[in-house]
């Protein structure tokens, strides 16, 4: 008895020390770790929004949550350039967060991922860029298509899926597809644009 | 045993990869890439080497009967630490080796040293040791991921080595590929082995 009270105390001295360190470690890292995620997002949504480079992007809150964002090419949001939106799906073995942007017809302009934890070497490719590229090969195909092209083409769709992760491409795709359906009733519905 | 002997030996007669086959399961997966074996290789011996050290520092405290819960807080608070590190100073690693930084917990190759060498020994020849065996879990990782990078996908650290014609043998990228590499590896070292014992 008086042994285990011994080695309970001894533990939760080393877990308290450890907590300590981690806790401090923390403090330092985390400010860090949301100025860089709050950076990806900015940039993220700089590249999805193509023509947005001297403009504004502003977020569309509903219900005191950040839904889409729009994006225009001045500073007095005169020239719409269109809208971008966060598309959030489970992949293979993680969440899939891709970014994707659309003009005011909702054609694809640019797609983005932010975060995934796929396969190493087979779903990870969804975000690769080849050597001298400047964007990722297998995302490029996105660029100009119309809602109802986004589907692998295993389900009869345009877009091609990686060879060995058609679950993370078709996760990905599905979710850009879905949003995109989404954002086309919310926005026809409400006249957002057609305003302007 | 002096000093280098104790580095030495980590990379080559007691390769934890090569000879010894502990954490196989890591290096299968993160050597589908030079850059991530790179990585890799860094943040385990990092771990290696301070859970080494700290380990070794209270290795005369620590009753024999609940060791292992002690040594696996110590490693899996420096795993933490890594990880947060990583993802605040280099989010672009961070990204790509994702979860499996966080599984160095349960890397076999850093409680086995710390069982078989850090609680026996100083702290200085177990910095040592780390060091050694973090060498050589980079040599492994590097050269295993080396063959996978060049035939699977025809680049080493992103450059490409081929023409346009080249077409990559994609399954050394997959986790078949990684068994083929290290079985072959393993197969010829073991050969070298055989034959100077022999001679």
């Amino acid at each position: 008895m008086k042994e285990i009270v011994k080695f309970a105390a001894i533990l939760m001295l080393v877990a308290v020390i450890a907590s300590g360190a981690l806790a401090y470690v923390n403090k330092i890292t985390l400010p860090r770790i949301i100025a860089q995620q709050d950076g990806e997002l900015t940039n993220g949504l700089k590249s999805v929004l193509p023509g947005t480079e001297n403009g504004v992007i502003e977020p569309v809150e509903i219900e005191g949550e950040i839904v889409y964002y729009k994006g225009f090419a001045d500073k007095k949001k005169m020239q719409p350039v269109g809208f971008a939106m966060l598309a959030v799906n489970y992949g293979y073995s993680s969440d899939i967060r891709t970014l994707f942007g659309v003009d005011t017809s909702f054609v694809l302009l640019a797609t983005n991922i932010l975060s995934q934890n796929e396969t190493p070497g087979l779903g990870t490719k969804c975000e690769e860029i080849k050597y001298g590229d400047s964007s990722s090969w297998w995302q490029e195909q996105f660029i100009g298509k119309f809602l109802n092209e986004l589907k692998v083409d295993k389900d009869g769709g345009q877009i091609q899926s990686i060879t060995g992760a058609t679950i993370t491409s078709r996760a990905i795709t599905n979710s850009i597809s879905q949003s995109l359906t989404w954002l086309k009733e919310e926005i026809t519905e409400n006249n957002q644009y057609i305003n302007f | 045993m002096s000093l280098t002997k104790e580095f030495i030996k980590g990379i080559y007669r007691e390769n934890p990869v090569l000879r010894l086959m502990l954490g196989l399961c890591p290096v299968l997966a993160t050597s589908s890439s030079v850059s991530n074996a790179i990585g890799m290789s860094a943040a385990t011996t990092f771990v290696l080497v301070c859970s080494n050290f700290v380990i070794s520092l209270i290795r005369k405290g620590v009753p024999a009967k609940i060791r292992i819960p002690i040594f696996i807080i110590v490693i899996a608070s420096f795993v933490t630490l890594v990880e947060m590190v990583m993802a605040g100073f280099f989010p672009a690693l961070s990204k790509s080796l994702g979860n499996f930084i966080s599984l160095i917990v349960v890397n076999c190759i850093i409680l086995g040293r710390a069982e078989a060498f850090a609680s026996k020994n100083t702290p200085i020849s177990s910095i040592i040791d780390g060091l050694g065996m973090g060498a050589g879990f980079a040599f492994a990782m590097i050269l295993i991921a080396s063959v996978r990078e060049i035939l699977g996908a025809g680049t080493w650290l992103g450059f490409p080595l081929f023409g346009t014609d080249f077409e990559p043998i994609a399954i050394f990228v997959m986790s078949p590929g990684a068994f083929l590499t290290i079985g072959f590896l393993v197969a010829f070292l073991n050969w070298i082995e055989h034959r100077r014992s022999a001679s």
